[in-house]
């Protein structure tokens, strides 16, 4: 089975080569023959590369330990989904993944496009050939799943405690799409500067993969942090460790597309800006995976670590050297006519949106890198950890939240300020108001009232817009308020579909300021019988419960939970001891409720003297930030469906180019 | 939400100097990426123990934190300090924003000039085109742009 994985790993690479140069020079001679042939070579590579993960998984479900990869991330009693989940538990194993999904991506654009943007995709296909082919070499020379040992373990060291958790067998497939999900788009991008079509065509199909990306990779992004948050146990889900910053910056980029996009449909200017973007955020992705994999930066998802950092560094540069150069070579074409018709429009909104979004994406890959210029430049290596992150990020997130209220309420070409004014009248009331009751409930902290002022105000001026354009429907058409505004949302989906994803992410903010703001906690040592407070809450230890199972043993503590005198519960916080002898694992409780959670951990217990030691925290409004995230997803769901009246224009638009094309 | 809020509102206290060493030191236990104050690992406890003891024996926040960063170098601070090239840290992304955004406003007001000479052609161009709409005239138009906007 695994000789057989290598074989296919070794002619996908083959195949993978061949799609580059017949793609390639299919495209220079224009000839079909080529081209046709270099797709169906995407086609075997992306069917050979399945069929090794299929061996893989296949070897790690019938514990073949003689196979190094299985060995040191999979045993015998590993539950069925982690087996399967341990496929990406480990460096040449998810190198493996990251390259599968790559390889659906791209058989999956070749096939949609067999008769669509036929003059991109010789490119399109060399782009995503020669992406493959360089993770192909990494799997098949340097990072290689199928390696055997020289003997055969009875068991395998089973996969790190803190993985076996179900958040983390679907937070690295999310985080996946995403990223490798970028790898279209740029390579449309790429396609558009190298043949010239610099038209409409490009980032139609760009813009659409490119919000599906920016979907998972945002999905990977809260559900790594919902990991954290109950798994880590330290009582918070974001430390700004360099791979959760890998995740967030090229989210930040594709963020700031999204919205400069709409600029350059409408204007038909920043195309060069919109096409710096996307590459920005393919090599930002390349980044995330080398500081993920190279263990360059020491962190705490750097569980593995090998030689592949310089081929992967080689790789980037090449990659930014060839788009930089194309882009350069392309600029004459890429001229527009930049115009605005007003300094106060949505169109300027949306550029300084978008400084702020890249500033925030510059800030963080600043601080992630910052320790490598220090160690370079001083020869000292330096620590820059949450307390710098925070203090830079939250002014420039003040700023970001700011223009999520005031950028839906301009018009586009023009506003006029009276206009404006009037719009904003309900939201700046709400925002006067809101602020007014935090400071009469004693809420004194800056940050935090300036945090969920501004949310109210963006919620109240986001909750408007849905308002006025129901109205103006229910003016306009006589349907019933219900239908006026179930049909408004329903023709405009990408409006209102990013409407929502503000106001998921306006939760997001008021989640994130309750959870640090008014953060509280408590650690005391307890004899059975005693209790300690938090907030309102009093926990009882009660007694220490055991379990036994074939994979690890729990050690726990049984804690009544109080809240203001009346029962409100029980937790069982402890400690998994895995019977593979990896370090005992903290299995932290959590009462959740949208006020707050009480999250406990047991961080020792006493067999002598039957002392158990417990930190407790408080986190006031942290599910606001899961549930935000869930509306989120929703809006870039709805904002994802297939619009009517887009359709429309985008065929209008097919229909002009064709035109202008015969003319 | 106010309602949610109250309860917490009160209990934001400020930090204590135990809590404000923990925050600037980074615990070396292996799990990097977390302050002493977070972390919940043995090495913490008793770093934790240790600044109590340091504090009590009437030592300042900052001798406690000088003292561990001569003890495992500075790698064991948890942000840059504001002093010489680590200075840079700290001031280069407000200066990229601050530069970055004082080129978009000069762009902005750029195109938008080039935006409003544009205008100012296309209506010289057209010397016999309509006639200025009429009060009542401009006055639909006005309600038909705005229920466009609306409904867009």
């Amino acid at each position: 089975m695994a000789d057989f994985g290598t074989l296919c790993l070794l002619v996908a690479l083959a195949a993978s080569g061949w799609a580059v140069i017949a793609s390639y020079n299919g495209w220079r001679a224009a000839s079909g023959e080529l081209v046709l042939s270099a797709e169906r070579a995407v086609y075997a590579a992306s069917g050979l590369v399945a069929l090794a993960v299929a061996c893989l998984e296949s070897c790690i479900l019938t514990d073949r330990f003689e196979l190094e990869y299985v060995a040191s991330y999979s045993n015998r009693a590993l539950p069925l989904p982690y087996k399967l989940a341990a496929l990406w538990a480990g460096q040449s194993g998810s190198i493996l993944f990251w390259l599968f999904i790559l390889c659906c991506y791209a058989a999956g654009i070749t096939f949609l496009n067999r008769r669509r943007n036929r003059p991109l995709m010789p490119i399109v296909v060399t782009t995503l050939a020669v992406v493959m082919t360089f993770f192909l070499v990494l799997v098949n020379f340097m990072a290689r799943p199928f390696v055997r040992l020289a003997f055969t373990p009875v068991d395998g060291n089973g996969m790190n405690p803190q993985l076996q958790n179900p958040f983390m067998a679907i937070h690295p497939p999310c985080l996946y799409l995403g990223y490798v999900g970028l790898t279209v788009p740029f390579a449309f991008a790429i396609a558009a500067l190298a043949t010239g079509s610099l038209g409409d065509a490009w980032f139609r199909s760009t813009r659409r993969w490119t919000i599906f990306s920016w979907f998972f990779l945002g999905t990977g992004v809260l559900l790594g942090g919902w990991w954290a948050y109950v798994e880590l146990g330290w009582g918070g889900y974001w430390a700004w460790d360099p791979v959760e910053n890998a995740s967030l910056i090229p989210w930040l980029t594709c963020t700031a597309f999204l919205h400069s996009v709409m600029i350059e449909e409408r204007k038909k200017m920043l195309r060069v800006w919109n096409l710096s973007l996307v590459i920005m955020s393919f090599l930002l992705a390349i980044l995330g995976t080398f500081i993920t994999r190279s263990g360059v930066i020491s962190s705490v998802h750097s569980f593995t670590k090998s030689e592949i950092g310089p081929v992967f560094a080689g790789f980037l540069g090449l990659s930014v050297v060839v788009s930089i150069g194309l882009l350069l070579y392309r600029l004459p074409l890429l001229r527009s006519v930049h115009r605005l018709d007003s300094f106060v429009s949505r169109e300027s909104s949306f550029l300084f949106n978008n400084l702020l979004l890249v500033g925030a994406a510059f800030a963080v890959l600043w601080g992630t890198l910052f320790p490598i210029l220090s160690e370079a430049v001083r020869g000292v290596k330096i620590t820059v950890g949450p307390p710098f992150f925070n203090a830079v990020m939250v002014p420039i997130a003040f700023g970001l939240v700011t223009l999520a209220g005031i950028c839906p309420v301009i018009a586009w070409r023009r506003a006029s300020p009276r206009r404006l004014l009037d719009k904003l009248q309900v939201p700046l009331w709400a925002l006067a108001g809101g602020a007014a009751a935090l400071l009469a409930a004693g809420i004194r902290d800056p940050y935090a009232v300036v945090s969920f002022a501004l949310a109210v105000f963006v919620i109240a001026a986001t909750v408007m817009e849905f308002y006025w354009g129901t109205r103006s429907r229910h003016r306009v058409t006589g349907q019933s308020h219900a239908a006026a505004f179930l049909s408004l949302v329903d023709r405009n989906k990408r409006r209102y579909g990013g409407f929502t994803v503000h106001l998921g992410f306006m939760l997001i903010v008021i989640g994130i300021t309750g959870s640090s703001a008014f953060k509280q906690e408590a650690t005391a040592s307890l004899l059975r019988g005693e209790s300690f407070s938090v907030g309102g809450y009093s926990m009882r230890f009660e007694d220490v419960v055991r379990e036994d199972t074939p994979n690890h043993e729990f050690m726990g503590a049984r804690v009544t939970v109080s809240r203001d005198g009346r029962q409100a519960g029980t937790l069982v916080p402890g400690q998994n001891f895995y019977k593979t002898g990896q370090d005992p694992s903290t299995e932290v409780d959590i009462r959740y409720s949208l006020r707050d959670d009480l999250y406990l951990i047991l961080t020792g217990f006493n067999p002598r003297d039957g002392r158990a030691t417990f930190k407790a925290y408080l986190n006031p409004l942290i599910n606001w930030i899961w549930i935000g995230g869930g509306v989120l997803i929703l809006g870039a769901w709805f904002a994802m469906l297939p619009d009517l009246r887009e359709r429309r224009r985008e065929s209008e638009a097919r229909l002009l180019e064709a035109q202008s094309r015969a003319a | 939400m106010t309602v949610c809020l109250a309860p917490g509102g009160a209990a934001a206290a400020e930090l204590t100097p135990q809590q404000q060493v923990e925050g600037q030191l980074m615990c070396y236990c292996g799990c990097a990426g977390l302050t002493v104050r977070v972390c919940t690992c043995g090495t913490a406890d008793g770093l934790r123990d240790e600044i109590r003891t340091r504090l009590a024996a009437g030592e300042t926040p900052d001798q406690v934190v000088a003292a561990y960063v001569a003890r495992h170098g500075e790698k064991i601070r948890s942000a840059p300090t504001k002093r010489g090239f680590d200075l840079l840290a700290w001031v280069t992304p407000f200066a990229a924003l601050l530069l970055a955004g004082s080129a978009l406003v000069l762009l902005v007001r750029r195109w938008g000039r080039a935006g409003a000479v544009a205008a100012a052609r296309e209506s010289s161009d057209a010397p016999g085109g309509p006639p200025p709409p009429t009060t009542e005239e401009r006055r639909l138009l006005d309600r038909v742009r705005r229920e466009i906007e609306e409904t867009r």
